[in-house]
């Protein structure tokens, strides 16, 4: 049986859940998890993991400076925006 | 440090790097711009964005490794670190976890005359976020994404530190080799260099105390401050039976005090994993050993060849190779071989220094004026000139790019060393000195240098101080 | 279904306009009820490439793809038009960039006819997740034809789309078998390329090193065709291949001049019904009678597949959908404070799949869980791999069936485990990145559509459209 902190992985992942919910995907992920555990089975010793199935090496570009797009169109689809800053509530840090 | 309290500090320093564009984005790398016009729409964290590695940041990294002593790793790789911030539109921040570039370097800091390694655990590379300008508004803040994705190097030393002096010497030596090798502007008021500073107290012989981590610092002058401050407030909070709780802090340049960000819970669960839109970097022989050829002399190189070859003095010396432009510029000056390195040093350090503060000007303003500073130089050598002279002929040049040879011609400037004239302008002086003859007879050393002084002003500042001097006590004895 | 190549003739011998062709789509789109469209492009908005694409026809200069109207997954970023991988999180989103894909696919003349519905930012097996609501399967079950039927997923209206003839063809992605198990449950072909095959830049991502646009097309030849304009290097994509593309149409139809060998894993047939079992003998018939050598192949992963995909692809999820955040695009929540809008962005802005996957994958990425799940997971993947590897020494081709069942009802209200057993046959081959085909190979006794799973190594789709398109001429299942 997995122990899942509901709360802190929902507060990790920025989303709210009432009890309700949060006790619905707490069943939800106890059975998923428990259903992957089946992992466990394999013998995994000494095993490289896979990070990327092609295994080659990152490319390169040069360092140049290619300009593609203007202010305007980085800011067209924010909901909240003042001269051509995005705009949040206050933070306090 | 009072009641043997001792200071453990560890340093993480940020160093902007140098390229043309972003580390992982062609946007421009650069200081200062409009809001938001350095961002293209993979900074923007845009819904199919991808990165591409900038081969630049490879290289300085590279170089960086070759200066500060480190292994460079031939294997490495990129990994996500999530957490969610305005100024951070991925979501994540791709930086280097397990595989950095850089691992098990080194820089040898002075303090106290004493020579001390601090050693360094890793060096990385990663991107850096935006920022938020949180104090134009009472209801909001601001975010600009222009610095999104700017190539970091983050250093990171081991607790090596024990003190503030051997915190600001070693991070003065590292902006000055980072500046040197082309890596970093290290101008910190632009962000360019930062540092957060892990500090722990903790008695003799006991094991290591609870750190704080005070973030972002960029000066100095405040980076003393923060240190002396919250080295005090934790001995104070351990002297009267408190604990220390491992905390973030700021520290807040009006109040010269550190405080703690809002502290969030299950804040430090960064669920790195490795990037999987980016491959493993693979650095061959080949780069390392091409990279390697492009470094110049480092600083400390400079020093000992200074001081060895050219016998300058060690302080001196060090003034020459603070800045990269400096012993350019004197290396410049004597490359010709026409002039003697400590005379070039003394007037580079002296003369020239002032007059380029007092107006001022970069070093590099007056690199156009080597060849006529050389002339200068000469003729100070060869005694065409005195000191004096000289002094106001610089100026001269560099003010108004006079010709140095012409115009002490045209004015008639060149320094009287005869023997005839000046032993004539000698006898003069001491006409009528009676009195001043008997004093200087009698011990008093002040004398010989008002002697000094009359006979200059009769030789219109030309006279060789010298002679006249040499002179004069052979007179009065 | 008429093919690209049957509709390029029509237009080039002038029977039918390129205007009257995509107007005609067009009607067909707009009237169908079955919900695979999020958005149509407005026509005004696509004048100027008919126009453009007409005079080329004109000159006899026409492009590969020249006024070929096609349906694209509301999960690539097309410029101008609105973007929403089927989320309200997006619903408003109109991007200022082209996907790389879809740029391709503009270059060579294709006409876009508008957005297809797919899953909820491609996580589910039934097309029901979508914001826009759920797509209907255009077949109906015989014994039953009152009930509306799932056409699979995610790309379920691409599929959907295709099957009921309202656009030439369509785009979609796989990321667990997005692409095939719908075009299975659908009757119609659906290629997922080798990863790496296709540029992923400006399609939105779901699990980075598993996602692969791909053609779902009435014909193989189609997706051949199709696979030419996509399938090319792209330096903004580090995880596309640099490669030299072959011409995937040159073998279409063409016999193999060298003998063919197709494995069967028995460790896949275990558990399966009647109906997909008489799939596979009946298609070992064909390629017996194609002269090709069946052998049986056992692997020893298969079983934990399907667990080392639902930890690897939600914990990538939930990094890559860490940018939804209501700051820069698409929808805010209300809030005080910052932690609030994000919060309020992302809990009223997803929906419920895509809030378990993020915390599924939130989970198994996080302190003290890291190596026992996604390390681990990371590890039998190379198992998986190397396990394809062994079997590719002995055969050309892999087979299995592609679904282990026939599209079921909507609203049937699967358990998440059941929802995602529907992947069972599919998610070996994304894990280890092969290409492979589903090809409709006949009917239930439902009378429902069922595909099999054509799986060739790597880079290797020239052939397996080759052998793809052999088989297909044996089922005859269009006829």
């Amino acid at each position: 049986m997995s122990d899942i902190n509901i709360k802190k992985v929902s507060y990790l992942a920025k989303l709210e859940l009432n009890e309700e919910k949060a006790a619905l995907y707490e069943k939800s992920l106890s059975e998923i998890i428990e259903w992957v555990d089946n992992l466990k089975k394999l013998d995994t010793e000494g095993l490289e993991p896979l990070h990327n199935i092609t295994e080659k090496s990152q490319n390169l570009r040069n360092d140049e400076v290619l300009k593609e797009n203007s202010t305007e169109q980085v800011l067209s689809n924010a909901p909240e925006k003042a001269q051509n800053f995005f705009r949040v509530p206050k933070v306090v840090e | 440090m009072n009641n043997d309290w001792e200071l453990v500090i560890g340093l993480e320093v940020h160093a902007q790097l140098k390229t043309e564009s972003k580390l992982f984005s062609s946007s421009p790398n650069q200081f200062g711009s409009d809001p938001n016009s350095n961002v293209n729409f993979i900074d923007a964290g845009m819904p199919g964005m991808l990165p591409v590695m900038n081969s630049g940041c490879i290289e300085k990294a590279i170089k960086t490794g070759f200066a500060l002593n480190f292994q460079i790793n031939p294997y490495s790789v990129f990994e996500r670190k999530n957490y969610f911030y305005a100024d951070l539109p991925q979501g994540y921040q791709i930086s280097q976890f397990e595989y950095p570039i850089l691992t098990e370097g080194f820089v040898e800091i002075e303090t106290e005359n004493k020579v001390k390694k601090i050693r360094l655990e890793r060096a990385h590379l990663e991107q850096d976020a935006g920022k938020s300008i949180h104090d134009i508004d009472p209801k909001y803040s601001f975010i600009d994404l222009n610095r999104v994705g700017t190539p970091l190097l983050e250093i990171v030393s081991y607790p090596d530190f024990n003190s503030a002096d051997e915190v600001i010497s070693y991070l003065t030596s590292l902006r000055q080799i980072l500046m040197y090798i082309d890596v970093c502007d290290g101008n910190m008021q632009e962000g360019s260099l930062r540092a957060d500073v892990n500090l722990s107290v903790k008695k003799p012989n006991a094991e290591l105390g609870t750190r704080c981590e005070i973030k972002n610092m960029n000066s100095f002058k405040f980076i003393r401050q923060a240190i002396e401050y919250e080295s005090k407030r934790q001995i104070q909070v351990l002297e009267s039976g408190g604990k220390i709780d491992q905390n973030t802090l700021l520290f807040d340049t009006s109040t010269g005090e550190t405080r703690t960000m809002r502290s969030k819970e299950f804040a430090h669960d960064y669920r790195y994993f490795p990037d999987p839109d980016l491959l493993p970097v693979h650095i061959t022989e080949d780069q390392i050993e091409k990279v390697k050829s492009t470094i110049g002399e480092l600083p400390q190189q400079k020093l000992q060849r200074y001081v060895g070859e050219f016998k300058l003095e060690k302080d001196v010396a060090k003034i020459v190779i603070s800045e990269k432009a400096y012993a350019e510029f004197f290396e410049n000056l004597i490359s010709a071989k026409l002039i003697q390195p400590k005379l070039a040093a003394s007037w580079l350090v002296g003369d020239i220094f002032s007059f380029i503060k007092d107006k001022d000007l970069q070093i590099v303003d007056i690199a156009d004026k080597s060849s006529k500073i050389i002339q200068l130089l000469e003729m100070i050598e060869k005694g065409t000139i005195s000191s004096k002279v000289a002094k106001d002929i610089l100026i001269e040049i560099l003010q108004n790019n006079k010709e140095p040879v012409l115009l002490v011609k045209e004015l008639g400037l060149e320094q009287v060393s005869d023997n005839e004239e000046l032993e004539r302008i000698v006898d003069e002086a001491l006409i009528g000195e009676e009195d001043n003859i008997e004093k200087f007879q009698s011990g008093s050393d002040r004398v010989l240098g008002y002697f000094v002084g009359k006979c200059l002003k009769a030789t219109k500042g030309k006279g060789n101080p010298k002679v006249i001097n040499d002179l004069l006590i052979k007179k009065l004895k | 279904m008429p093919t690209i190549k049957e509709i390029k003739n029509q237009l080039s011998n002038k029977n039918i306009s390129v205007q009257e062709l995509y107007d005609d789509y067009y009607d067909k789109a707009k009237k169908s009820k079955l919900n695979s469209f999020n958005h149509l492009v407005d026509p005004e908005y696509n004048k100027e490439n008919i126009n453009s694409s007409q005079a080329r026809y004109d000159e006899g200069k026409d492009l590969s793809l020249d006024g070929i109207p096609l349906g694209i997954k509301d999960l690539f970023c097309t410029k101008g038009v609105p973007t929403t991988a089927s989320s309200k999180i997006l619903e408003k989103f109109i991007p200022e960039y082209e996907s790389r894909v879809t740029q391709n696919l503009l270059n060579d003349g294709s006409l876009f006819l508008g957005k297809n519905n797919c899953d909820e930012f491609a996580m589910g097996s039934s097309n029901e997740t979508s914001f826009f609501g759920p797509v209907v399967n255009p077949w109906k079950n015989k014994n039953n034809t009152d009930s509306q039927l799932v056409p699979g997923g995610s790309s379920g209206g691409s599929a959907s789309a295709v099957a009921e003839g309202i656009c030439v063809a369509s785009i979609g992605t796989d990321t667990g078998g997005s692409i095939r198990q719908p075009a299975s449950l659908c009757g119609v072909v659906g290629l997922k390329p080798t990863f790496g095959s296709c540029s992923r830049w400006g399609v939105v991502a779901f699990a980075s090193s598993l996602d692969q646009a791909g053609p779902i097309t009435n014909s193989v030849e189609d997706a051949a065709y199709l696979l030419n304009s996509i399938s090319s290097h792209d330096p903004n994509d580090s995880t596309c291949s640099s490669h030299k593309r072959d011409n995937f149409i040159e073998s279409v139809g063409k016999s193999f001049d060298r003998p063919i060998t197709v494995g069967i894993p028995s460790d896949y047939l275990k558990d399966i019904n009647s109906d997909i079992a008489e799939q596979i003998e009946n298609t070992k018939k064909h390629l017996s009678k194609l002269n090709v050598n069946i052998v049986d192949v056992e692997f020893t992963t298969t079983d934990f597949a399907l667990s080392t995909y639902y930890i690897l692809a939600p914990a990538e999820a939930s990094s890559n959908l860490a940018r939804y955040d209501g700051i820069r695009y698409g929808y805010r929540g209300e809030g005080n404070t910052l932690e609030e809008i994000y919060v309020n962005s992302r809990s009223e802005g997803f929906g419920e799949e895509v809030i378990r996957r993020i915390l599924i994958g939130t989970y198994v990425l996080s302190a003290g869980y890291y190596d026992a799940y996604y390390r681990k997971a990371q590890k039998v993947r190379r198992l998986i791999k190397n396990d394809f590897q062994r079997i590719y020494n002995e055969v050309d081709f892999i087979l299995t069936p592609t679904t282990p069942n026939e599209a079921f009802q909507i609203g049937k209200k699967l358990d998440p485990i059941s929802m995602y057993m529907n992947d069972i046959f599919t998610v070996p081959t994304s894990l280890a990145g092969l290409p492979a085909i589903s090809l409709p190979s006949g009917l239930s006794n439902n009378g429902l559509p069922l595909g099999i799973q054509l799986i060739g190594n790597y880079f290797q789709e020239k052939s397996l459209l080759q052998m793809a398109s052999l088989l297909e001429k044996e089922f005859c299942f269009n006829e």
